[in-house]
């Protein structure tokens, strides 16, 4: 019974109807056996339960008071041991049931692992719900008072979503979509175009977001990875689990901001610098190539695509256009031994051609030869590695 | 030198990591117009630093538009835009009302100041944000980022040649 508990996310409304009724009879027969998190969880919760019992009775009072205390209920009463199972009849519970697919695997397991295996209780949970998609909407037919309340479930359902992504993240909050069974009923939507557009668009959004997390410096990875993802309802409520209020997105300013200041602070700096008389802009721009060429050296290396290149002005030693028309990374090497003289110095200054941009080319002036000749010299053997 | 990563690949999606053909291309186009700038002598003269900061400024700025390759991203477009339009501006309404203008402005953006959000914040900072939906709104952000960065690196390095 338990592999197929397991395998439940695969099998049909009808297995699915028949499994829910092993199950329950298997749970209620060995009460003491049932020490496990999952009668816990359906036993635990008398009041709860009873709540819920009385709640098709009373439509609209336990949707209000249930959403209230999404946490509480369950994890409250996990303590309750095995027992109380008398509402295990009601439709509204089996399903929850069904759901719980892990628990029913889990059975022989103490209650103290009961908070995990809740936890893992989502993810398995997302899994079932993407592979029986179908089979929520046809469960719902199951559960007894569905005509009731839609709309609740509905309105559930979002927070249900809200809380499962919720739960996704920050496994300490897994418990709420416990009492909202047809909210997980609902969820099957994600196989909807939206839906999936949605999820596609929102994984991009979050991907970029790693990444510009690990552009900005300031962000310490292991405390905002977690707590960014971008939900729909609740984009900051992460945020404060950080020391202060900043998320990502207020570090990534922060990060802008410093920056945009720090041009502004050098540009004051540069303009009081005074022209010197024999302001050279050979050494300038020789000083200032040598200072990044040799910081950025170990990039160098890296075969990068080519952009086209092309060489052009009236240079004092080679009058020659030399035209790298998107060069394959090995051919790069190769080129090496032939153009080792005027590789490295276009790896150094890699001109804009006309194809790229559509600004006029920048000249090569007489200035860059003596420095990089010596950077020339010693570029070929160090790339070559 | 340090040990060289033979086989660095950048991830395809996101941007790839400044090349040193970028810095090369910013460091090329802002040292030129640096030049201009140190060596003009209507800016010498003023005596302004403050004329001299902002077109230094502007000059950073257009650079690293420039050496992008303008047309390839969002931002260096509008970038670009920005400050052609603002040049445009300068001839034209130096002797007019750009005082009353300008103070209108401002009273505009303290209103709107109080309920802008994190993305929208963004979208003031990076050029061109406005006009993009979230998701490439972070792209050219990571791209800015680093060409910022870049830029603030080659400014860092030829104050700190020239610095007394």
């Amino acid at each position: 019974m338990e592999p197929t508990a397991l395998t439940l996310a695969g099998s049909t409304d009808a297995a699915l109807e028949s499994f829910l009724n092993e199950e329950i009879r298997h749970l209620i027969a060995p009460p003491p056996e049932s020490a496990n998190s999952f009668t816990a969880l359906l036993g635990l919760p008398r009041t709860r339960a009873i709540e819920l019992l009385h709640s098709p009775e009373t439509p609209n009072s336990p949707g209000v008071a249930v959403s209230g205390n999404p946490t509480r209920p369950y994890f409250n009463c996990l303590g309750d041991g095995g027992g109380g199972f008398a509402f295990a009849a009601d439709s509204e519970l089996v399903v929850p049931a069904a759901r719980y697919s892990v628990f029913a695997g889990e059975k022989n397991d103490s209650l103290e692992t009961s908070s995990q295996k809740v936890k893992n209780e989502p993810l398995t949970e997302s899994d079932s719900n993407h592979n029986s998609s179908s089979q929520p909407l046809v469960s719902d037919p199951t559960v007894e008072n569905k005509g009731q309340r839609p709309p609740k479930r509905k309105d559930r359902e979002k927070k249900g979503k809200a809380s499962a992504k919720k739960s996704k993240n920050e496994s300490s909050e897994v418990a709420e979509e416990l009492p909202y069974v047809h909210v997980r009923a609902r969820r099957g939507q994600a196989t909807d175009s939206h839906s999936l557009a949605e999820r596609a668009r929102r994984e991009k959004i979050n991907a970029r977001m790693k990444l510009l997390q690990e552009l900005v410096p300031g962000c310490s990875k292991v405390a905002l990875l977690g707590t960014w993802c971008i939900d729909k309802p609740q984009q900051h409520s992460e945020g404060s689990e950080i020391s202060g209020t900043a998320t990502v997105l207020d570090e990534i300013i922060n990060h802008v901001q410093s920056l945009q200041r720090q041009v502004e602070l050098l540009s004051m700096r540069l303009a009081a610098v005074n022209p010197r008389v024999d302001f050279n802009m050979d050494s300038i721009f020789a000083a200032e190539n040598v200072s990044l060429v040799e910081s950025n050296f170990p990039s160098m290396v890296m075969p990068l695509m080519w952009p086209d290149v092309q060489v052009n002005g009236s240079r004092q030693q080679y009058h020659q256009q030399w035209q790298f028309n998107s060069l394959p990374p090995p051919v790069w090497g190769r080129e090496q031994d032939n153009h080792n003289y005027v590789t490295p110095e276009n790896s150094l200054l890699s001109y804009d051609s006309p194809a790229n941009s559509g600004f006029p080319i920048c000249r090569t002036k007489s200035f860059f030869i003596s420095p990089l000749q010596r950077l020339c010299t010693q570029e070929p053997p160090k790339m070559e590695l | 030198m340090a040990p060289e990563d033979p086989v660095t690949v950048s991830p395809p999606p996101p941007p790839p990591p400044p090349t040193p053909s970028l810095k090369t291309k910013i460091a090329r186009r802002f040292v030129k117009s640096l030049a201009e700038v140190w060596t003009s002598r209507k800016l010498a003269t003023e005596g302004g630093v403050r004329k001299r900061a902002r077109r230094i400024k502007i000059a950073a700025y257009s650079s690293m538009a420039r050496a992008v390759g303008g047309s390839r991203r969002a931002w260096s477009r509008a970038l670009l835009a920005k400050l052609q339009g603002r040049a445009k501006r300068r001839c034209h309404l130096r002797s007019q009302r750009c005082l009353g203008l300008k103070r209108k402005r401002a009273g505009s953006r303290n209103m709107v100041r109080n309920e802008v959000s994190g993305s929208d914040k963004l979208r003031r900072l990076v050029p061109g944000g406005k006009a993009m939906d979230l998701c490439n709104l972070l792209e050219e952000t990571s791209h800015f980022v680093q060409c910022l960065a870049t830029q603030v690196k080659v400014m860092q390095s030829i104050a700190d040649r020239y610095s007394v």
